[in-house]
């Protein structure tokens, strides 16, 4: 006992090899009712309190009546809201067809940044490239040079609905975020890995293909998930180029009626999409989480 | 005796003025309820199309809708160089909240919904609707309303062309842009087939704008569109005064002439009526 360790718990006068490795959890500590719902009764007050007040300082502003009447007035919500719902359902598809394009062009060109070798030279420089560009500029100037530059070119064979090129140009803006993300997933894959699969006689691809990418793609989905949140909201930027979307119709019965409550009732919409896809996103983080720290034990 | 009875007179006249100070000064420049009192504060769209006004310079006088302004202040008694204009997007216009003008004017046409946000004066021009459309397109052939049910359409937000194509013409989903230049950009790149605006638009756009797009046709009025008003904060009083004003422009034929001078289409236009 003369060596300094800290005193372990529950030591007592047993025989050493009936004791316990570890030591004991520690006794359940018996909460005072005062101890266990003053917390959650302060947190109820102060919640009431700040919004209350919040709600006070809003609704007793001399405009509030008219705000009222131009933002939440249910009528108006619920005379635009066939119109907003069927471009949200318009979001919800362009959402859907994008996504999974990005998600498998992002996908190709994180491999392409990733091959060795210098025979797929050209392939990294232009991914490389790629990146950098349309990771640098705004979306919203991508979706106006596709949707009204590219259809006045009036090239033969190509589509030229602006819904189209509006959506590619989602695509090639959200595919070089998205390679980077994957390209984050790949190289914190271990090399001991590759070394691995390559000493049993795995080819490149096939390394990269059972080895390094069902690992790398799970430990980068909820951030993939993360982008697909993102995009569900930016869908709403092809109204610019005259998609009728949830947004656009929602402007469109703003500007006929001079009355913003359109407005609210599309922001409810995308909140009912958005929300359940982020809770899923901190879920699997949550459960992602949990799954390295039992790797690490 | 008489410097009393002056002197007395004189503070009579001095109490009325001190009382009356608010009523005697209503209806004129120093009305204290103009946004600055001595000047008649304007807003306009940035930028602003001939032939509404010239050189995207609502000052210049020249345009329908600043001479139409000048004539007016004119009217109201204020100096031309007292006319001080503001620059707003039409989202700025219809925006709650107080107002840093006095009134907007930017072809704001004025209907049943829209009057129940924002107070408008009376109307002060009712324009015809006109198509545009590339030349060689199916439009060009049209001669009723099932014609034009064949084709793409296209119409810029914030305008009274939206319910016209859908609820007139019987359109289903029209594209719609948020200003000109993207219409036409989707006219050009063959992403619509036709436009409708309002004819001294379309005038405007396929002189100089546009040069390649012609005015097909044009159309018939809608009723429930009443034309374009003056767009005032909602509750500003001033509209009353105002009113008055267009009513004597109206009566003496200004704004008959400016229409003739600003406003007037080709008379060998088709006119497409159903």
């Amino acid at each position: 006992m003369s060596s300094g360790l800290p005193p372990q718990g529950n030591i007592s006068g047993a025989a050493p090899e009936t004791e316990p490795r570890r030591p004991l959890p520690p006794a359940k500590k018996k909460l005072s009712a005062r101890d266990r719902y003053l917390p959650a009764l302060i947190s109820v007050a102060m919640i009431v309190a700040v919004f209350g007040f919040a709600g006070y300082a809003v609704t007793s502003a001399e405009q509030w009546p008219r705000i009222a009447r131009q933002f939440f007035d249910l009528g108006a919500m619920a005379a635009s809201f066939p119109q907003v719902l069927r471009g949200f359902w318009l979001n919800i598809q362009v959402w859907a067809i994008c996504l999974f394009a990005i998600m498998a062009w992002g996908l190709v060109l994180a491999l392409f940044r990733s091959l060795t070798g210098p025979w797929f030279a050209p392939l990294r420089v232009f991914t490389i490239v790629y990146i950098d560009l349309f990771r640098g500029l705004p979306v919203l100037l991508l979706v106006l040079i596709f949707g009204f530059g590219i259809p006045a070119l009036n090239l033969p064979g190509l589509p030229n609905s602006a819904l189209f090129w509006g959506a590619t140009a989602m695509v090639i803006s959200y595919a070089a975020y998205s390679a980077e993300i994957y390209r984050s997933g790949i190289e914190a894959v271990h090399d001991g890995q590759s070394a691995a699969a390559r000493a049993l006689g795995l080819s490149q691809w096939q390394t990269m293909r059972y080895a390094i990418l069902p690992q790398a793609i799970r430990n980068v989905m909820p951030v993939l998930l993360n982008l697909a949140v993102a995009l569900q909201k930016d869908v709403a930027l092809l109204s610019v180029i005259g998609v009728r979307d949830a947004v656009r119709e929602a402007q469109i019965y703003t500007a006929q009626t001079f009355n913003y409550s359109s407005l609210i009732a599309a922001a409810l919409l995308f909140l009912v999409a958005t929300i359940p896809m982020a809770r899923l996103t901190d879920y699997l983080t949550k459960k992602d989480r949990q799954r390295r720290l039992q790797g690490a034990s | 005796m008489s410097i009393k009875i002056s002197l007395l007179s004189s503070l009579a006249v001095a109490a009325t003025l001190a009382f009356g100070t608010a009523h005697a000064q209503d209806n004129t420049p120093d009305d204290p309820r103009l946004f600055t009192p001595g000047q008649l504060t304007v807003a306009t769209s940035d930028p602003v199309f001939p032939p509404w006004m010239m050189d995207n310079d609502p000052s210049n006088g020249e345009g329908f809708e600043s001479a139409f302004v000048y004539a007016l202040a004119e009217k109201m008694g204020f100096a031309p160089d007292d006319v001080v204009w503001v620059r707003e997007t039409f989202d700025q216009a219809i925006a709650p909240g107080a107002k840093n003008y006095d009134f907007g004017i930017q072809q704001i046409s004025v209907t049943e919904d829209r009057a129940q946000i924002a107070t408008f004066s009376d109307v002060y021009s009712q324009p015809q609707k006109a198509v545009v459309a590339m030349p060689g397109s199916a439009v060009e052939q049209a001669s009723s309303f099932a014609d034009l049910l064949q084709v793409r359409w296209g119409v810029m937000i914030g305008t009274t062309d939206l319910d016209y194509v859908e609820q007139i013409i019987g359109v289903d989903e029209p594209a719609v842009y948020n200003d000109q230049v993207g219409l036409f950009q989707a006219l050009q790149g063959n992403q619509i087939d036709a436009v409708a605006t309002e004819l001294p638009t379309a005038l405007y756009l396929t002189a100089v704008q546009v040069p390649d797009a012609t005015i097909a046709a044009i159309l018939p009025p809608d009723e429930n569109d009443y034309g374009h008003g003056l767009i005032f904060e909602q509750g500003n009083d001033l509209v009353e005064w105002v009113n008055e004003a267009i009513a004597e422009l109206q009566s003496e034929g200004v704004i008959d002439a400016l229409v003739a001078q600003y406003l007037i289409a080709d008379p060998d236009l088709p006119v497409i009526t159903e």
